[in-house]
């Protein structure tokens, strides 16, 4: 079988990982238990759990698998960086073993590996994207949609991105910065943080950092969460009343609540395929989970339209090369199969959309995504 | 933690057919003071059973070679596998007690039974699939995790067949390798048929609690929930057997989403 794209995940909670195992279980046997699960899963070495077929509305089709890493949920934390980075690196073996053209790195297996490419195993007709670039897309479109349902003025508004000088965070920030009035960046590392600040400054953007969000002089109201807050509660202070933000970490951890209670809270980076998705076994809604019919993150879908166009290179890779241009060109790659921004939704369900048909929009935003909002 | 009485005196059913460790089954007590010696004597009880009964294997698989070459290497075999039971005797004698042993426990006495089927239908290939992809990843992932943790000779001497059991299943991936080449699907359909019956009982076995009954192999109660003592867990010998059986289906090129499926749907 040919093997057009390889997309590299793993389950974000033990719910999820329950349910692949279901499926692979089938439905005449009872689903394991959840201890059996937890004691199960992390010995599952990396590998392909279903076939994935995209179509594009143009008529092109791309066969693909879904690979996975089987990062135990609870094992997301610094202190299994190396035993994660092993299997996320096994995992890549297994696609080019399966002669995958290219691979997208899901987004924890992105920021694994960003850094450090040279960390994955010896290719041949492989090559690898983190994705990133498609994903810095659709969260500065969904800032975009979500200030025009909200009628905001972008123009006017000072910009926060936490996780600043990651590869998402300083790509969202060359992309936006210079249609906002300030940008703030937070981030734990100064260095980067005032190399990052330097070149916006060149291009004559008003630029703070910190490396502590407490320490941000000035009240934010749209927010970039490219990294995942340790608690919610550190934003509180530093974001206007109704704040955008616009929760892109992984794992996404920001939901309205009582605590924000005027915030716009959206789940940012997931794009929705409109040319066709299917999973051989049948796995939608379980490898997806949205509340909305084939929607994917962008890091996935960064390879799967790069298949569709037959673009076998590495799109994105390393840190902080996310340009505007980039992004242009990889959504109007995405675009041209029918690949668009994902109806915008938050843990509480779907954000409403009275005022916008979403292919009307995305479309035409896909046109000149970075101009004016 | 399990405890030895006169009463729980192990069974030993090894036959007339294992000659060369030839146990006296009346007098199989515990004789050490180290608290962990009896959790020990019932690993050891288990890793000498399964060795005993690939040495039946071997011999079996012997009978139905034409070619002496093939002959001479099950034999061979089956007198490796002998050996390593042997040396696990020696081990428990060196921690002060008796190692049993027991082919015809319910779920060794199943494996065999498995293994003997591709004998009564001269299935060579399908020996070499339950005896060396199922039987051995058992073992090499088991006395791997055991060779890590126990004290001295003892951990050695599991580390030291881990090892060897992994040198079988190299010989025969080369064999079955070539035997996939030939026809993939009924290749991998054979596989399925034989992990049905096999890998199910292994399972069973494996599973974290034995919830249909003593093993008749362990001397007492179930050693599983004791094997925390020796910084094992039954969940950890199964998770590591079931991952070795896992990557020797890849190198036999079967692939990742039908073998991830086939793990899924054993019993737990």
């Amino acid at each position: 079988m040919k093997v057009d794209f390889a997309l590299i995940g793993h389950q974000e909670n033990w719910r999820a990982a329950s349910d692949v195992l279901a499926v692979l279980r089938g439905p005449e046997r009872t689903p394991l238990p959840d201890d059996e699960i937890k004691d199960i899963l992390p010995w599952i070495p990396p590998r392909a759990v279903c076939h994935v077929d995209v179509g594009s509305i143009i008529g092109a089709n791309a066969r693909g698998l879904y690979i996975d890493s089987f990062i135990p949920p609870d094992r997301l934390e610094a202190a299994y960086v190396h035993e994660n980075v092993a299997r996320v690196r096994a995992a890549a073996a297994y696609a080019i073993k399966a002669g995958a053209k290219i691979v997208s790195l899901g987004g924890f297996s992105s920021i694994l590996i960003e850094g450090n490419f040279d960390q994955l195993p010896e290719r041949h007709d492989t090559v690898f994207t983190t994705g990133n670039t498609l994903t810095v897309g659709f969260i500065v479109q969904g800032i975009k949609k979500m200030c025009a349902l909200e009628r905001r003025s972008l123009l006017r508004s000072t910009l926060l991105i936490v996780g600043a000088t990651g590869d998402v965070g300083s790509g969202c920030a060359r992309c936006l910065a210079p249609f906002v009035r300030r940008v703030l960046l937070s981030a734990r590392n100064l260095e980067r943080l005032r190399t990052l600040a330097a070149e916006l400054q060149a291009d004559g953007v008003q630029v703070e950092i910190a490396t502590d969000l407490q320490l941000i002089s000035a009240e934010a109201d749209v927010v970039i969460c490219a990294a995942s807050l340790a608690s919610p509660s550190l934003l509180l202070d530093r974001i206007a009343p109704h704040a955008i933000i616009c929760d892109a970490g992984y794992p996404k951890n920001l939901s309205p609540s009582a605590q924000m209670p005027g915030a716009k809270v959206f789940f940012g980076g997931l794009g929705q395929i409109t040319g066709g998705l299917r999973f051989a076994p049948d796995f939608h809604g379980i490898l997806n989970r949205h509340p909305f019919p084939d929607v994917v993150h962008g890091c996935l879908l960064e390879g799967m339209a790069l298949a569709l166009e037959g673009r076998f290179e590495p799109f994105s890779q390393g840190r902080g090369s996310i340009t505007q241009e980039r992004v242009v060109e990889i959504e109007t790659i995405a675009a041209r199969h029918g690949i668009y921004l994902a109806p915008l939704y938050n843990a509480d369900g779907p954000v409403q959309e009275k005022l916008y048909c979403l292919k009307e929009w995305s479309r035409g935003r896909c046109r000149d995504s970075l101009g004016a909002a | 933690m399990s405890t030895l009485h006169s009463k729980d005196l192990v069974r030993c059913s090894g036959g007339g057919t294992d000659p060369l460790i030839g146990l006296d089954c009346s007098a199989l007590e515990c004789t050490s003071l180290s608290p962990s010696a009896p959790i020990w004597q019932d690993i050891l009880a288990q890793a000498m059973t399964g060795e005993l009964l690939a040495a039946r294997n071997y011999t079996s698989l012997s009978e139905i070679c034409d070619d002496p070459e093939k002959v001479a290497d099950a034999l061979e075999h089956a007198q490796g596998e002998r050996g390593h039971a042997a040396a696990f005797a020696a081990e428990g004698r060196k921690i002060g007690v008796d190692v049993a042993n027991n082919v015809d426990a319910k779920h060794w006495k199943r494996l065999r039974g498995g293994f003997m089927r591709c004998i009564a239908e001269r299935d060579f290939i399908g020996c070499l699939i339950v005896q060396e992809i199922m039987l051995e990843s058992f073992a090499v992932a088991s006395y791997s995790r055991v060779g890590k943790v126990a004290p001295g000779s003892l951990g050695e001497t599991f580390a030291r067949i881990a090892a060897e059991e992994e040198e079988h299943v190299d010989h025969a991936m080369a064999i079955l390798r070539a035997e996939r080449a030939l026809h993939p699907q009924r290749f991998d359909d054979k596989v399925y048929r034989l992990h049905l019956d096999v890998m199910t009982t292994l399972a069973q076995m494996l599973a974290k609690e034995c919830k249909d009954g003593h093993c008749e192999v362990c001397h007492g109660t179930c050693v599983k929930p004791s094997l925390f003592e020796v910084s094992l867990s039954a969940s950890e010998l199964r998770g590591a057997s079931l991952q070795q059986y896992l990557k020797t289906l890849d190198m036999l090129g079967i692939p990742g989403e039908v073998t991830l499926a086939w793990v899924t749907q054993l019993p737990v």
